[in-house]
């Protein structure tokens, strides 16, 4: 598999706060790559340097093979998406595509203009007076009609009503399944993300909590209820991710390749909502081994 | 790019084109009349002895005009640099379209040379447009002035080189600030500042200026100067000849010795012991003060006591050097730095205050200024 995006310790300074940190992520060519995380975890910054608007201050990241330095012809392979969807107020939609044929080589006006057309979105019409949900779609439509390699689009339905952000998440599904681009789309809707996405990025603080396809994700991740137990008595190929206790009983997020033999155990299947909250809480909270708050009653 | 670099400066630009054109018809009319006027009362005054009132009476026309093309010459270097150089890139930081902009198939630097060349572009022409305007509107005015340097900074080439360094400064202050409205007020504060800085400190001394030595009795104002009652100091006020700029006027002795203050203070607290202040008038400001009969005959005889130990040298720019002060402006305008942000330079000159503002020829006539 080769990747899209190949990051190795980079980091990211302003003044003295690190906006992202030791930041060493793979995401694959020809998947549409969830990036979560809670706020704050630097998902925007990550973007920024993937697209070039940013410089790493430590570390490195490479693109499509290539350092993101603003090169046009490296540009012409990216399409990107930037959070709350910018769009000149003043300008109308129709030079919107008048920009996008001007500035890139690659330009796909038919696509563009059958695009807004299905929209029903007037050519005349400035982008400043358009709807959020209308807006978004505009910028999507200038991210794909350059016809990159690579789509990023930064928290894309974050603002959007849920009608809208719907349609949105339609329309990108139906560009994916046309031309088979990469695409990395942040959001901390995990909803939003499990209805298109087929790998998963998970980021806390800068740093990689969990990555892998989501098929395999949800394949190798149970979720066991029992009797009160320690769980350090777990066999050597189950992984604890998260063990939550009561007095009379235990549940425990497990990772594992293996069958689930112990017939004490009720074995549920996780969702990804389940996955990677309890990924976010372990990163946050540290390892759950010892269970101190309930040992302590 | 330039394309798009012109579909976004293109609203301003032909807004501030149709404003021009209007003021070009209005300027056609109304300068085609004060032509007609200045041929009428002041072209042949000196065969009827009368220019005095006739000057007068001429410039009491289109009182309003003058005024208001003086003062839109003043401002509009500083507008453009406000609302043209400060929200060229402030507002794409400001609304975050830069990341739309940057992330298209072009290099950064070539959307920065492209926006900021063409609307510098369009600065220096519409500028250009402008100055021509009110230069040939205010040529009968202007006609009517002893000094050309008078009107230096608001004519002919110099608003171009004011325009395009305010341009400058707004650009660069947008891209530090990155927010439009602090941007827009630093560029006015740093574009006043320089203006100050130019015409006071930087332009006289462009270029070394030249120097006449005369007659102290020679000079327009030679008299004396107190302030608080304080013991009175020879001052002098020299012209230049032929309408020059007027740098500086200086006592000097046989030695070629320039007379300090406290030199002309001692001067003539020993020589002229019955030149006094008046006495003081209560209240602050000015005061016309009658000088007594005894007091402005020892004023008299000091002033020619005076110019047998002193003479007078004034520095001066001749009119000659009118166009190398103008061509400086442009020749200097600010240069761009490697990485495309516009670097403000300093060096234009031109300036607010009036270099040659000695325009009205006055009489021999003692000088006594008082600051109660």
């Amino acid at each position: 598999m080769t990747a899209a995006i190949e990051a190795v310790a980079a980091g990211k300074r302003y003044g003295r706060r690190w906006a992202l940190r030791d930041c060493t992520l793979s995401v694959p060519a020809g998947r549409v790559v969830g990036l979560v995380g809670p706020n704050g975890a630097g998902k925007t910054t990550l973007m920024h340097l993937a697209v070039g608007l940013l410089r790493p201050s430590e570390g490195s990241i490479h693109v499509l093979g290539d350092v993101p330095d603003g090169d046009p012809a490296w540009l012409a392979k990216i399409g990107f998406l930037a959070q709350e969807s910018p769009a000149y107020a003043r300008l109308t939609v129709g030079q919107h595509l008048q920009m996008g044929e001007w500035l890139n080589p690659g330009w796909d006006s038919d696509f563009a203009g059958a695009r807004v057309a299905a929209l029903g979105l007037d050519g005349d019409q400035r982008a400043g007076t358009l709807s959020g949900g209308q807006r978004a779609q505009l910028a999507l439509t200038l991210a794909v009609a350059k016809r990159p390699e690579l789509l990023l689009l930064d928290e894309p339905v974050a603002s959007l009503d849920p009608l809208a952000r719907r349609e949105f998440l339609q329309t990108l599904m139906e560009v994916v399944a046309a031309t088979g681009l990469t695409v990395l789309l942040s959001s901390h809707l995990i909803a939003d993300l499990e209805r298109v996405c087929d790998h998963l990025v998970l980021l806390v603080a800068g740093r990689v909590a969990l990555t892998g396809d989501v098929d395999d994700l949800l394949s190798s991740h149970h979720l066991l209820t029992g009797p009160r137990r320690d769980i350090s008595s777990l066999p050597a190929d189950q992984h604890a991710i998260e063990a939550s206790h009561t007095e009379r009983q235990t549940s425990v997020l497990v990772r594992t390749n293996q069958p689930i033999l112990d017939p004490s155990w009720t074995v549920t299947p996780v969702t990804l909502d389940d996955l990677v909250l309890a990924y976010m809480r372990q990163a946050r909270d540290g390892h759950p081994q010892a269970p101190t708050m309930a040992v302590a009653r | 790019m330039t394309r798009f670099a012109w579909l976004q400066a293109r609203t301003q630009s032909l807004a501030v084109l149709a404003a021009l054109a209007a003021l070009a018809v209005v300027a056609a009319v109304t300068g085609i009349h004060m032509s007609h006027l200045y041929a009428g009362l002041v072209a042949h005054c000196e065969a009827r002895g009368n220019c005095g009132v006739a000057i007068t009476d001429f410039l009491s026309h289109q009182r309003f005009l003058q005024d208001a093309l003086d003062l839109l010459m003043r401002l509009f270097p500083a507008l453009i640099g406000a609302f043209w150089g400060a929200p060229l890139l402030a507002r794409e930081m400001e609304t975050g379209t830069y990341r739309l902009a940057w992330t298209q198939s072009v290099s950064r630097r070539r959307w920065i040379v492209a926006r900021l060349g063409l609307l510098g572009l369009m600065t220096i022409v519409l500028t250009g447009a402008l100055t021509l305007t009110v230069t040939w509107w205010y040529r009968a005015v202007d006609a009517t002035q002893a000094s050309r340097y008078a009107f230096f900074d608001r004519r002919d080439l110099v608003p171009i080189g004011y325009a395009f360094f305010a341009f400058a400064v707004g650009a660069l202050a947008g891209a530090v600030i990155r927010r439009t409205v602090p941007a827009m007020v630093a560029t006015l504060a740093v574009f006043a500042a320089a203006r100050v800085a130019i015409a006071t400190w930087v332009r006289p001394h462009l270029l070394s200026p030249l120097h006449l030595a005369t007659s102290l009795l020679n000079s327009n104002q030679f008299g004396f100067e107190s302030s608080n009652g304080s013991a009175p100091a020879l001052v002098v006020r020299g012209d230049a000849p032929n309408g020059a700029w007027t740098i500086a006027s200086r006592l000097v002795d046989g030695s070629g010795h320039t007379a300090s203050l406290a030199e002309r203070v001692a001067f003539v607290k020993q020589n002229c012991p019955n030149v006094v202040p008046p006495p003081q008038v209560g209240g602050s400001g000015p005061h016309k003060v009658r000088i007594p009969d005894d007091v402005a005959a020892a004023m008299d005889s000091c002033r020619e006591h005076a110019a047998q130990t002193y003479h007078l040298v004034v520095s001066y720019q001749p009119t000659s050097r009118y166009w190398t002060f103008s061509g400086w402006s442009s020749a200097s305008s600010p240069r761009w730095r490697s990485c495309a942000w516009p670097a403000a330079t300093s060096g234009s000159p031109g300036a607010s205050a009036e270099p040659g503002a000695t325009h009205r020829p006055r009489g021999q006539v003692p000088l006594v200024s008082l600051t109660a």
